[in-house]
Order: C-alpha cells, then sequence, then structure tokens
C-alpha cells in the first residue's frame, strides 16, 4: 500500500512547484499515471520508492516512510526506467542480475546459479553471458527488469518502460508486467495500455487532475491536451 | 581498446579456472620482471609467453585482433622514437615489454569476470573496513570500467553531431555536448543504482538488510511463478509463507 500525505515537491534551486500537495492511497495492483511531457508523472512515480523526496507532507509505502526509511522502501519498490541503458551496470546479462543478488547471497556460485535462473524466468537464459551492449533494446529492458525483479520487489514503478521500444517489444514488455504478480504503477504515454489498468492517475501542471477509471480517464487527456492544441494554436 | 572491456567469455581454460589473485600477482610480477630487465632477449621470451597465455584463454577474435593492432601500432611508434634515437636494443625492448604486458593484461581480463574482480577488490580492501566499505570499492571499480565505453561513444556521437552541422573544427561543439551528457549518464547511472539499493549504507539499510537476512537464501526463487508477500493491511509483518521451500530449491537447479 501506498499513501501520498499532501507530499508536494518544489524545484530544489528555483522553488518553483514541480507537484502540488497530493493526497492519494494507491492500492489496486494495476495503476496506470498519464499526462502531458513536464507534468510531473517521472516526479509523482519517484516519490514511491525515495528517489524525490517531498518538501513537505509524506510518503508512506507498507507504512515505511520514503524519507526516514529510504533504503528499506527501495528494497521493497522496484523501479524500471524509460532507457534500460543507463539502468545497467555489469558486462553481461547474467552478471547484471547478480549484481542485485551479491548483498543477499554471498557465495558467488549459488548467486549465478540464481541470477541464471531469473534470466530463464524471463526469456534471457540464452543471453546469460552476451554483452549487456549486444543486446537490442527490447532485451535490454527485459534485462533491466529481471534484475529489478531479482531483488523481490512487492511493488514495481515503471517510468515509460516501453517508451523507445518498437510495437512487438512494446506488446512483449507490457503483457510481461501486467502477468506480474505484484503492485505495478506505470508512466506512460501508451494510451492502450494506461487504458487497461484498474485505476489511471491523470497529472497536469503539477496536480492529479483525475483519479478513477482508465476509461474516463485517457477521455479527459485527450480533451485536456486537444483543448491545450487547440489553444495554442489560435495564441 | 574499448572493445577490449567486454572480452570476458565463460570457459574452462587454465586461466579461467586459476584464482584472480593468483592472475593479479601473475601480471604485477611478469611487468615488474620486464620492465626491470633490459635484456633483449628476455623481453622477447616474456613476449612470447604472454601471447601463449592470451591465446590460452581463446578471447574473442575479432576484439582482441583489434586491440592489439592498437597496441601494436602504439609499440611501433614507441620503437622508432628509439631506433631515430639510435638505441636499437632499447627499441626492441621498449616494443616488447609493452605488447608483453599488454597481452597479459588481456589474458587476465578475458579470463576474470567482473563479478571476480570486484571480489577480489572487495578482500584486498577488507582491512580499510572503517575508512571506506569494501562493497563500494568493489563497485566503484565496475562503475569505472563500465563508464569508459559509455563516455567513448558519446565522444563519438557528438563528433558525428558535430560534423552534421558542419562544426567539426569548434571544439567547443564536441566538448560541450559530451560533457553535459557524460554527467548526464553518470547522474541516470547514479539514480539507477539507488533505486536498486546498490551500495547503500546508514540505518535505514541495515535495517533492510536484516530483513532480507532474515528472508535470506530463497527469498530470489521463483519471480514470476509465484506470488509475492504482501504486507497484512494492518501493517503488522506477516508471517513468511514457505511451502516446501527445499523441494523448490532442487528442482531449480
Ligand atoms: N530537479 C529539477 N529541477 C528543476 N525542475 C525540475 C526538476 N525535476 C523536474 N523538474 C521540472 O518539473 C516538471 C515535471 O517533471 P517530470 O520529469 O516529473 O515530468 P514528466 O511528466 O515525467 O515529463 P515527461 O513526460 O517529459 O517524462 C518539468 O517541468 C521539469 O522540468
Ligand atoms: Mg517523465
Amino acid at each position: 500500500m501506498i499513501e501520498f500525505k499532501d507530499a508536494a515537491v518544489v524545484a530544489p534551486d528555483s522553488g518553483v512547484p514541480i507537484l502540488e500537495p497530493t493526497t492519494l492511497t494507491l492500492t489496486e495492483d494495476r495503476i496506470s499515471i498519464i499526462g502531458a511531457n513536464g507534468s510531473g508523472k517521472s516526479t509523482l512515480a519517484r516519490l514511491i520508492n525515495g528517489l524525490v523526496l517531498p518538501v513537505t507532507g509524506s510518503v508512506e509505502v507498507d507504512g515505511l516512510d520514503t524519507q526516514k526509511q529510504g533504503a528499506q522502501v527501495r528494497r521493497k519498490v522496484g523501479y524500471l526506467f524509460t532507457d534500460a541503458s543507463a539502468q545497467l551496470i555489469m558486462p553481461t546479462a547474467v552478471e547484471d542480475v547478480a549484481l542485485s543478488l551479491r548483498r543477499v547471497i554471498k557465495n558467488r556460485k549459488e548467486r549465478d546459479d540464481a541470477a541464471l535462473a531469473a534470466l530463464r524466468e524471463i526469456g534471457l537464459a540464452s543471453k546469460a553471458d552476451v554483452s549487456v551492449n549486444a543486446l537490442s533494446g527490447g532485451q535490454r529492458q527485459l534485462l533491466a527488469l529481471a534484475g529489478v525483479l531479482a531483488c523481490t520487489p512487492s511493488i514495481v514503478v515503471a517510468d515509460e518502460p516501453t517508451t523507445l521500444l518498437d510495437l512487438r517489444w512494446r506488446a512483449h514488455v507490457g503483457a510481461l508486467l501486467r502477468s506480474l504478480p505484484l503492485q505495478v504503477i506505470e508512466v506512460t504515454h501508451d494510451l492502450d495500455s494506461a487504458a487497461r489498468a484498474e485505476r489511471t492517475l491523470v497529472v497536469d501542471l503539477g496536480r492529479v487532475v483525475f483519479d478513477g477509471d482508465p476509461k474516463e480517464a485517457v477521455q479527459l487527456y485527450r480533451d485536456l491536451m486537444f483543448g491545450r492544441a487547440s489553444q495554442g494554436a489560435t495564441a | 581498446m574499448i572493445t577490449l572491456l567486454g572480452i570476458y567469455r565463460p570457459a574452462r581454460t587454465p586461466l579461467h579456472l586459476a584464482p584472480a589473485w593468483l592472475k593479479m600477482l601473475m601480471l604485477l610480477g611478469i611487468s615488474i620482471l620486464s620492465l626491470a630487465t633490459s635484456d633483449p632477449v628476455t623481453s622477447l621470451g616474456l613476449l612470447a609467453a604472454c601471447l601463449l597465455l592470451l591465446a590460452s584463454t581463446r578471447p574473442p577474435l575479432k576484439a582482441t585482433l583489434k586491440g592489439m593492432a592498437f597496441i601494436a601500432a602504439l609499440a611501433i611508434m614507441a620503437a622508432g622514437f628509439q631506433v631515430w634515437l639510435g638505441d636499437y636494443v632499447r627499441a626492441l625492448d621498449l616494443a616488447g615489454d609493452l605488447i608483453a604486458i599488454s597481452a597479459l593484461a588481456l589474458a587476465v581480463t578475458s579470463s576474470t569476470s567482473m563479478a571476480q574482480m570486484m571480489d577480489l577488490v572487495v578482500r584486498l580492501a577488507a582491512p580499510l573496513r572503517w575508512i571506506l566499505p569494501p562493497e563500494t570499492l568493489g563497485l566503484l571499480v565496475a562503475l569505472t570500467l563500465r563508464a569508459i565505453p559509455e563516455a567513448a561513444q558519446i565522444l563519438t556521437e557528438a563528433r558525428v553531431a558535430a560534423r552534421a552541422r558542419g562544426l567539426e573544427r569548434d571544439p567547443r561543439a564536441i566538448l560541450i555536448p559530451s560533457g553535459a551528457r557524460t554527467v548526464g549518464f553518470a547522474l541516470q547511472l547514479g539514480q539507477a543504482l539507488h533505486a536498486r539499493g546498490i551500495a547503500e549504507h546508514g540505518r535505514s539499510a541495515r535495517a533492510a538488510d536484516r530483513e532480507d537476512r532474515a528472508r535470506a537464501d530463497e527469498a530470489h526463487a521463483p519471480l514470476l511463478a509465484e506470488p509475492p508477500v504482501r504486507e497484512a493491511p494492518t501493517g503488522e509483518t506477516p508471517e513468511v509463507p514457505e511451502p516446501n521451500r527445499r523441494g523448490r530449491r532442487e528442482r531449480r537447479r
């Protein structure tokens, strides 16, 4: 369970508000977040695992405060970035997953076995010893996901995980995320994917302007965008 | 050169099986030996031995040849300079040393995984535990090696972009964007590390470590097959259901 209590974020240097005080309780297993570029979606997502801390108010995950118990929160909350390349650290696929397991499994052989099992689970076993630079964008995103899942989170927050992928990979990664037996919170520009959630948040100008039924949310977002586009065109 | 950073391939050659510390010691010993001796016969002997060792690890051919060609070019330039000074013996010795040490370094990297290197660094850094956490130092080594090819790629792309705009003669058009992107990459990597909970310290991390250890060993079992443990809504720590753990682990082998 994720609880925002009047959590607000401002730009560190200018003090400009990035996210207005927000109160939310997120319990559904499939939640999507949509909104325009620069509206504050990533900020909202990052609040959940303490990558961004609220300036006022608080964010709690299963009762753990992201400010005071950040490390504990991050073990519960896996985070998937748009660009998997920046998330991969070790030279080969299996080593990268093993890195996630370093703290938990001290024995190298056991760790490598577990990492290999994680790769097998996600369908990347044949790429275990391949350099991460030789993987396709889609494979890299899968690998990043394997690295996240290896830490056995109970929540996965994904910030536009499919934006850089082609249609086929987008469908594959999307389906995989939906199949996870975890709470998944996905920031996305893919409205079809957003509409498949149980609950959708629409963010605009640093505020959650809608929170509820995905289909309604998508409709509202379209209206918002096209309304603004015609305004921009006439201005 | 850049291609050489990723040449490790798992295999069962003698060097692959040798412990990392032994290989490092060998690299150190032979480097000192070859630099200390100025006799061209010893130099050439060491060179031959090092090349054989490199070949014995069966490294990926293309990347290795490319890297060695680069080093050979360097060696020829260095030797050419000595020849120009009239010192033929020194030229031979210098070129031999350079190629031998590089080949041996390659032999070590192509037979040692990053995880083994990290473990070695962690072990060597153990006495410094009170100053710097050894795991952090190990990670630092991995990150440095990770950053080099990325920085090289950023530089290449900046050069192409500058050329596309007809600015290839302006160093600013290359250095400023690559500097900015390198910093951006470092920030992203830092956030990714943070997000994966790697190398975290402090009270909260230690508390999390304790929880992890409590779940330990079996925690990384099936990822997709099994629903995770969700916290009871009361906020109490739920009992971890562990049906038949042992059996599951056996099957996974
Ligand atoms: N550290 C920061 N300092 C100043 N401004 C920031 C900072 N981080 C974010 N912002 C600003 O806050 C706003 C929201 O950013 P955020 O990244 O959350 O948007 P987003 O909805 O994820 O956008 P996108 O769809 O482009 O990813 C943007 O206008 C951004 O420029
Ligand atoms: Mg964003």
